[in-house]
């Protein structure tokens, strides 16, 4: 009983969640316990799309140092524009719509991919370029207008039964997948042994380059779909709707006990640092803080978390 | 007699400004130097600024009317395309600036190859440049006035600033403590940060309204009133009068609401038109008027319960009210300018 208690305790993510719970108190406290549910409503539907981006960056972070999708922001915001411009306010194209912008996500992943094989480019830089690229291809593409996405898949963004957002339940169900192909397929065991040893895992006959293709396109792929689903939840689409996902989905990993030197992924971390950045903002919102001590107290927060949580890991 | 003579200065200038050309622009060169293209706002006054100056060149009026866009909002990338406009010998440069001191060792030396340099929207400080300007703080203060019609007993307001740091948000926000001063009536319960974009908008409204209590009204700066309305109906709070800002996804949700339920607000912000303001001025000065003030204040373009309907259907889907102004709507602007 001890022992699995510690066990839990030793988890890297409990500590996440515990600072969402944290957090949620002190802004409800504020408030005298006024708005305590909708806040947390809110929080979970919000925190549902840092952990798909999230999602994607853990992937690309797991293959190893170096390795990192700057190019998701861009890459989201195409998507959007993609998904509102192919479903065209029809609900009978919504499906369609969403494999276009993982389509153009997956593409965007491959060229990311070649970039950094064909070109020897190292990773920050090439998906930072690559981000250029895709802007452009966004600005000439859908000309900075705000296409509104069809009713019925905006509901379907939205919708929360009992304050509970439905697409957040279904990105929990997604998050298990994600454990599964992570922890018990080839393919998520092949990512975390590249991430600890790309050189032992050639060794071991893993095709290091065909799974790093793979993971750049699967980050990619869930890139655009976040973009497509966020352009239902805000009502449509934007080229900066990824905007704050650079940070987000790079503090999301590192916070949730992803180890940033690659090698080890955490799912579950996931949401409870994607819980904890959204109530933060809750929280300082709450509060009414300047937009300046909102983002110095963002920053100091995050460079804490990695501090005290991170440092072990990347001593070993 | 004082009034007199303001009123003999006055006819003075409209006398000046519509006498006949004094120098020959048609051979004169126009660069346009914009920092970004990505967003509704920026693609409807590189719209609007085309099909004006363009019709110039065609019309004879200038010799060449060429725009040059970097991408990424970046001051170095803009300070570099201004030294390769200078080189290039523009007679004047129209420019919507990433930074509004960052850039004036590039205007200066603008100015110093006698190049005129007009600034808008992005506006910069350096003395020798001219400045159009929209009246945000005067935008905010009447967006104050109308809430205190509707709502004469006040109430709680939620407040949505822009991107922070900027000359444009701190004149909404000074509008808005103007505003809050006469009506004391009113009290602004929260202020989030909006960006004048809706997803962070509505972003930022959906985590903070849990705890507020019931809000009257919304006064924000634009591109953020239909995310404010989305947060608020999700939120399953009634809709308080939000002030918008001249998106069409904006006017389209009033209108909607309007014919649902009666819904009523205003709706205000600048036009992207001013581009073609700043072209025109540009030009007046390549003409050789010397009388122009370097800071112009240009109209904001505002629209009411009544005007709304007949002005949605010409707004394109996703995009923004603007005005294109003539040579002549510029000159008159001028005109008001020096009269104050």
């Amino acid at each position: 009983m001890i022992a699995s208690m510690r066990r839990v305790i030793a988890q890297p993510w409990l500590y996440s969640f515990v600072g969402a719970a944290l957090v949620w108190i002190a802004a409800v406290t504020y408030t005298g316990g006024y708005g305590a549910g909708g806040m947390l409503s809110a929080g979970i539907a919000l925190a549902a799309f840092s952990v798909i981006v999230g999602t994607a960056q853990m992937f690309v972070i797991t293959l190893g140092p170096g390795n990192v999708d700057l190019s998701l922001p861009a890459n989201m915001g195409l998507a959007s524009a993609v998904a509102m411009k192919v479903m065209g306010g029809c609900d009978a194209l919504v499906l369609v719509g969403l494999v276009a912008a993982i389509a153009s996500g997956t593409t965007i992943g491959i060229a990311n991919y070649l970039l950094i094989r064909l070109l020897r480019i190292p990773p920050i830089i090439a998906t930072l370029s690559a981000s250029f690229v895709v802007q452009s291809i966004g600005i000439s593409y859908g000309r900075g207008l705000q296409v509104k996405p069809p009713p019925g898949f905006a509901t379907a963004t939205t919708v929360q039964i009992a304050g509970v957002s439905v697409m957040a339940v279904v990105v929990v169900v997604f998050s298990v997948g994600i454990g599964l192909l992570l922890h018990r397929t080839t393919f998520g065991r092949s990512v975390a042994a590249i991430g600890q040893n790309a050189r032992a895992a050639r060794l071991a006959n893993i095709p290091v380059e065909r799974i790093r293709a793979l993971t750049y396109a699967l980050g990619g792929a869930l890139g655009g779909l976040c973009g497509a689903l966020l352009a239902g939840y805000f009502q449509g689409s934007s080229l900066d709707i990824g905007n704050e996902y650079l940070l987000t989905s790079i503090a999301v990993v590192v916070i949730g006990g992803t180890s940033v030197a690659g090698g080890r992924a955490n799912v579950t971390g996931l949401w409870g640092a994607s819980l904890f950045l959204v109530m933060l903002l809750t929280m300082l919102n709450t509060y009414g803080v300047s937009a300046g001590v909102r983002l110095l107290v963002t920053g100091l927060v995050i460079i804490a978390v990695i501090v005290t949580a991170g440092g072990p890991r990347i001593a070993r | 007699m004082r009034r007199v003579i303001y009123a003999l200065l006055a006819t003075t200038a409209v006398a000046l400004a519509s006498g006949p050309a004094r120098a020959d622009t048609k051979d004169m060169r126009i660069a346009f130097s914009n920092n970004y293209a990505g967003n509704s706002w920026r693609q409807a006054m590189l719209k609007s600024y085309g099909a004006v100056a363009d019709k110039a060149v065609q019309d004879k009026i200038i010799g060449a009317a060429d725009v040059f866009t970097t991408s990424d909002k970046e001051v170095p990338t803009q300070a570099a395309q201004l030294q390769n406009l200078i080189l290039q010998g523009y007679n004047a440069i129209v420019i919507n600036a990433a930074s509004p001191e960052a850039l004036n060792g590039a205007v200066k030396q603008a100015c110093d190859a006698g190049i005129v340099v007009v600034s808008f929207d992005g506006i910069v400080t350096e003395p020798c440049a001219y400045r159009i300007r929209v009246d945000y703080r005067a935008l905010a203060a009447k967006a104050m006035d109308y809430l205190a019609t509707k709502l004469p007993k006040g109430g709680n307001l939620l407040e949505i600033r822009g991107v922070a740091g900027t000359s444009i948000d701190d004149d909404f926000h000074n509008g808005t403590l103007d505003g809050l001063k006469k009506y004391p009536q009113f009290k602004v319960v929260n202020s989030v940060e909006g960006d004048w974009d809706e997803t962070t908008a509505q972003k930022a409204v959906s985590t903070v309204l849990p705890s507020l209590p019931e809000i009257v009204g919304v006064v924000d700066q634009g591109g953020d009133g239909y995310g404010a309305a989305q947060a608020f109906q999700n939120g399953g709070r009634k809709q308080p009068i939000i002030i918008m800002g001249n998106r069409q996804d904006e006017l389209a949700w009033w209108v909607q609401q309007k014919k649902a339920n009666g819904y009523e607000t205003w709706s205000a912000s600048s036009a992207p038109g001013v581009s073609t303001m700043a072209f025109w001025v540009a030009q007046q000065v390549l003409d050789g008027r010397k009388d122009i003030p370097h800071d112009l204040v240009d109209p904001y373009l505002a629209f009411t319960q009544d005007t709304v309907d007949a002005a949605l259907p010409k707004i394109p889907v996703g995009g923004v009210a603007t005005i294109e102004y003539s040579q002549d709507d510029a000159k008159k602007i001028i005109d008001d300018n020096m009269k104050k």
